[in-house]
């Protein structure tokens, strides 16, 4: 089943912040309440919204902007559903919360009256569907997992535990004799009984009709860049001759390369000495992108082949010809743009101010202390204001974009880079895409959680957080950045605010677990397992 | 006969092509709601009356009950002799004090007591059964009447049978919106009768005080001073009750089996979950098979003032002070905007997925009851071996209007 990850930012009227945090800390307060709710923390969400992975409310205070309420939600399945069941969980003080919003000025202030007036009883979840932000990146650390699984496998492992440690408490553990390929079944005919869904096949993670999905939608992003980053050429290649156009196109690309090897290389005291190169990058990345560049060809030909018959009455063979020509003209030319913009975006990043010393409010750190580390997941909210400029708009959505799509690609067993700590991680532009909101929800405690970020995955944090204003100094929007570990790291807790309402439905499951959980349960769905697979399975009991 | 007397349930349905023709608008009031929630989901049918078909608009209807008020009391002032019953009445001092009484003497401690009663019956009458049984009349409706109206304190009448009065009065106050002269009439026979039959109860049981029932508590409260238990309100309640009550079980819960029965796998976990003994799975069956056939397609509500419906969306419609609304939550349970793939069958759906009880101020008083006790009434024939349909017509759920009239299956 396809997860969803959503948030909605509404505008808090101003005086009304501190009544919408103590609204936010009543409701974490009243935990437990609901007598069918089953036992511990939040127990109704289980019962009553039983799509949810995790969600979050926050409010963050204003400097720039009036204060900014939050719900971060992380569910299975539509997001429809999803509402409903939540205003019928938490309805009631849903509408509390809402009535310390601003009325918008757009069409949505109607609505907005007829949930937040006196006495008011329409249904409040045709305004959140309205108001919910698609983030610009997201990332599922077990992608394809739903909650109820997660969760019935978590059971199973438990039984496993209590199986393999009391199978015989007065004599020799049975299991200590047993090859691995007995083992296993030996366990599974003791678990069988108790978990019936063994015998049944796994639901696929990621159904062929997502894993094509992310494949089209990645080519079609790649397909587009080129095209975009060919359209100078190709309108230069239709008004110059062909020679004066190669000359241009070579003068201009020395031009830039020479360029950027004098404004290249870092600023004094900002480097960070890093292992990332663009050329190594290139050459890794070479044979898919000659691919990508060979599709473009075929359906840019295939689309422009017909269009140019209809406006210029020529042949096919002709019309076949000047197509192709035209377009490997203006592919000629992407290296030259490429050069161009990557030569704007360093002039601007030299030019970027970045904070070596965020103000963060005692009371808020302390705030955020009181509330970390009492489990082994963590939370953690962020919102950053944009930096200015057309080419900085323009980068940070296609570069949001097309992350957003390698990630649904590469990262899809728990993964990021190397790190394993991410359960449900997202970035969505708020306030009319001034400013940037981060959402993550993750294992262990803050501080190892950024490290480990810093450590691995500087590059893609780096490239996702960089247009952020007061972000450390960067080069060719993934080089140091991130890598400036403590200004990094003091520049995002300036950002953060108080997790006032955080919610996880699998309060003591880190990522890694989850995984090692389902390939557990797979192994045990498995009615035969040779002696090797089996010693590979048996590692993770 | 009179209708005091007789024993018919239900009276004569429709034949012939009246009656295909209203088997014909069951069948396709799924389709028929599909349409409306997507092209019209407020829509205007004649003068003054309209149709919400959304989850949210149904919710809003339901909800918003200061301006959207029940049609129940001139019916119930037939029925009752012009006593108020807070059925009849908006959310006003008089409905909270009324209903907060009868909570003290329904009460949620009754419940285990109430399964336990349902399910021992319920294992009775299909041992009896000899391997074939009518799930309406001989099961369902015979463990509900008599398991209610022990609840309750009300005895069948003498010479009558409660199943016939309470069904017939049933129909005139939530069925009969063309106000038949014919069910009038035997209403006018029935409502005083059942009135007298609960006055004398009354009077019979201050002298004999009996069991631990609802009236005997209200009994108790009204010999201890509390002015709220006077004989006509507590007759009133009684009476209200046994209209409203038993007779939905007999339509809705035959519902249920024959959507379980219509898919094999599904019923083979209900069952399996009917063996085990595991009683909130079953109700998960049995609540979701409700889905798929609820109690009624909607119920009507009267706007006491102009109303948006749907206010800020694209079909925001203004429904004027009079206009009759049906809120049809039976679209709205399938409403896929608000309740995940809603034609997949999915016993473990929450809560919020269902309104078979109404929604809001004047959600069915006995939805706890409901809720502990339907899927019980299923249960010891689920846990039967070889359960199956009887053959011919009447293995098939037969209607008769709104009513459940025959579902016939064989085990063993």
């Amino acid at each position: 089943m396809r997860q969803t990850t959503l948030s909605v930012a509404l505008e808090v009227k101003p005086e009304s912040y501190d009544h919408l945090s103590s609204l936010l800390d009543r409701l974490r307060n009243r935990r437990s309440t609901d007598p069918s709710g089953g036992e511990g923390p939040f127990a109704d969400f289980l019962t009553r919204v039983p799509a949810l992975h995790f969600m979050s409310l926050s409010v963050f205070p204003g400097f720039d902007y009036d204060p900014l309420f939050v719900i971060e939600a992380n569910f299975d399945g539509a997001r429809g559903p999803f509402w409903a069941q939540l205003e019928s969980a938490i309805g009631p003080d849903l509408r509390l919360m809402l009535r310390c919003c601003k009325r918008p000025l757009d069409n949505d202030g109607p609505l907005f009256d007829s949930i937040v007036a006196a006495n008011a009883r329409a249904p409040i979840a045709p305004y959140l569907e309205r108001r919910a932000l698609t983030p610009t990146v997201y990332h599922h650390g077990n992608r394809g997992m739903t909650r109820d699984r997660i969760l019935a496998e978590h059971a199973l492992f438990e039984a496993t535990r209590v199986e393999l440690r009391c199978a015989n408490v007065d004599g020799p553990n049975p299991y200590r004799v047993l090859s691995p390929s007995q083992i296993h079944a030996k366990l599974r005919a003791a678990l069988l009984p108790g978990f019936g869904w063994l015998d049944h096949s796994a639901p696929k993670r990621i159904p062929l009709a997502d894993n094509i999905a992310d494949w089209a939608r990645l080519i079609g992003f790649v397909i587009a860049a080129v095209f975009a980053l060919s359209i100078p050429g190709l309108i230069l290649s239709l008004i110059m001759p062909t020679d004066r156009y190669f000359i241009l196109l070579a003068v201009a690309f020395l031009g830039f390369a020479a360029m950027l090897g004098k404004i290249g290389v870092a600023l004094p005291g900002t480097g960070v000495a890093t292992r990332f190169s663009f050329l190594k990058l290139f050459f890794q990345q070479l044979l898919p992108l000659v691919l990508f560049v060979l599709g473009y060809l075929v359906i840019a030909v295939a689309i422009g082949t017909p269009i140019s018959m209809l406006f210029t009455a020529r042949s096919f063979d002709a019309a076949w010809h000047g197509m192709i020509t035209w377009l490997l003209w203006g592919l000629a030319c992407v290296p030259v743009t490429v050069a161009g913009i990557v030569f704007w975006l360093r002039v601007l990043e030299r030019g970027d101010a970045s904070q070596d010393a965020p103000p963060v409010d005692p009371k808020m750190l302390r705030e955020m202390a009181r509330r970390e580390d009492w489990i082994p997941q963590n939370h953690m909210g962020s919102i950053v204001l944009i930096k200015p400029g057309i080419l900085r708009m323009i980068l940070i959505r296609a570069g949001h974009l097309g992350l957003g799509l390698v990630l649904r690609i590469v990262a899809r067993q728990g993964y990021l880079g190397s790190m394993r700590t991410i359960h449900f991680a997202h970035w969505a532009m708020v306030n009319n895409k001034s400013r940037l909101m981060f959402f993550s929800n993750f294992d262990q405690t803050w501080e190892s959680y950024l490290d480990d970020f810093i450590e691995k995955a500087h590059a893609g944090l780096t490239l996702a957080w960089c247009c952020g204003v007061g972000f450390p100094p960067t080069r060719f929007l993934v080089k140091d950045g991130a890598s400036h570990g403590r200004q990094f790291k003091e520049w995002a807790r300036h950002s953060m605010s108080v997790s006032r309402f955080w919610y996880s439905a699998y309060k003591n499951l880190t990522a890694e677990q989850i995984e090692r959980n389902f390939r557990i349960a797979i192994g045990l769905r498995k009615r035969t397992l040779s002696d090797k697979d089996a010693a590979l399975w048996i590692n993770d009991l | 006969m009179s209708a005091l007397t007789s024993r018919d349930v239900l009276r004569p349905g429709p034949t012939g092509f009246k009656a295909w023709a209203q088997r014909m608008v069951f069948a396709l009031m799924p389709y028929f709601f599909a349409f409306l929630r997507r092209w019209k989901p407020v829509m205007k049918m004649g003068k003054t009356n309209y149709l919400t078909s959304r989850y949210d608009d149904v919710r809003e209807v339901f909800a918003t009950d200061p301006v959207f008020g029940v049609v129940y009391k001139p019916h119930l002032d037939v029925i009752m002799g012009d006593q108020p019953f807070f059925l009849g009445m908006g959310d006003t001092p008089e409905y909270r004090h009324d209903t907060d009484a009868m909570r003290k003497v329904v009460r949620a401690d009754d419940l285990p007591l109430l399964a336990a009663r349902t399910e021992a019956q319920a294992e009775k009458i299909v041992a009896e059964a000899g391997g074939r049984i009518d799930v309406v009349d001989t099961l369902v409706r015979r463990v509900t009447f008599t398991m209610l109206g022990d609840y309750l304190g009300v005895p069948d009448p003498p010479g009558g049978d409660l199943r016939v009065w309470g069904t017939r009065l049933f129909e005139f106050q939530f069925v009969d919106q063309g106000n038949d002269p014919a069910l009038r009439k035997e209403v006018d026979e029935i409502a005083p009768a059942l009135r007298m039959h609960i006055q004398n109860e009354i009077a019979r049981r201050r002298i004999d005080t009996g069991n631990d029932d609802v009236l005997a508590r209200c009994l108790a409260l009204q010999k201890a001073g509390d002015a709220a238990y006077s004989d006509d309100f507590i007759r009133t309640s009684l009476m209200g009750f046994i209209v409203g009550g038993p007779p939905q079980p007999p339509m809705v819960v035959p519902q249920a089996m024959e959507q379980l029965l219509r898919r094999p796998q599904v019923l083979a976990e209900a069952q399996a979950a009917a063996r085990a003994d595991d009683d909130a799975r079953l109700r998960g069956y049995v609540f979701e098979a409700m889905r798929f056939d609820p109690l009624a397609p909607g119920l009507p509500r009267v706007a006491l003032a102009d109303w948006t419906i749907g206010r800020g969306t694209s079909h925001a419609t203004v429904i004027p002070a009079g206009a009759q609304v049906l809120a049809a939550f039976a679209s709205a349970m399938m409403d896929p905007r608000r309740v995940a793939d809603p034609k997949r069958f999915d016993p473990d759906r929450p809560a919020s997925d269902y309104m078979h009880f109404g929604f809001g101020l004047h959600e069915c008083f006995g939805r706890h009851i409901n809720h502990a006790t339907l899927h019980l009434m299923l249960k010891p024939l689920l846990r039967q071996p070889n359960l199956r349909r009887a053959a011919g017509k009447e293995g098939k759920l037969r209607k008769s209007g709104p009513f459940a009239e025959r579902l016939v299956v064989t085990y063993g």
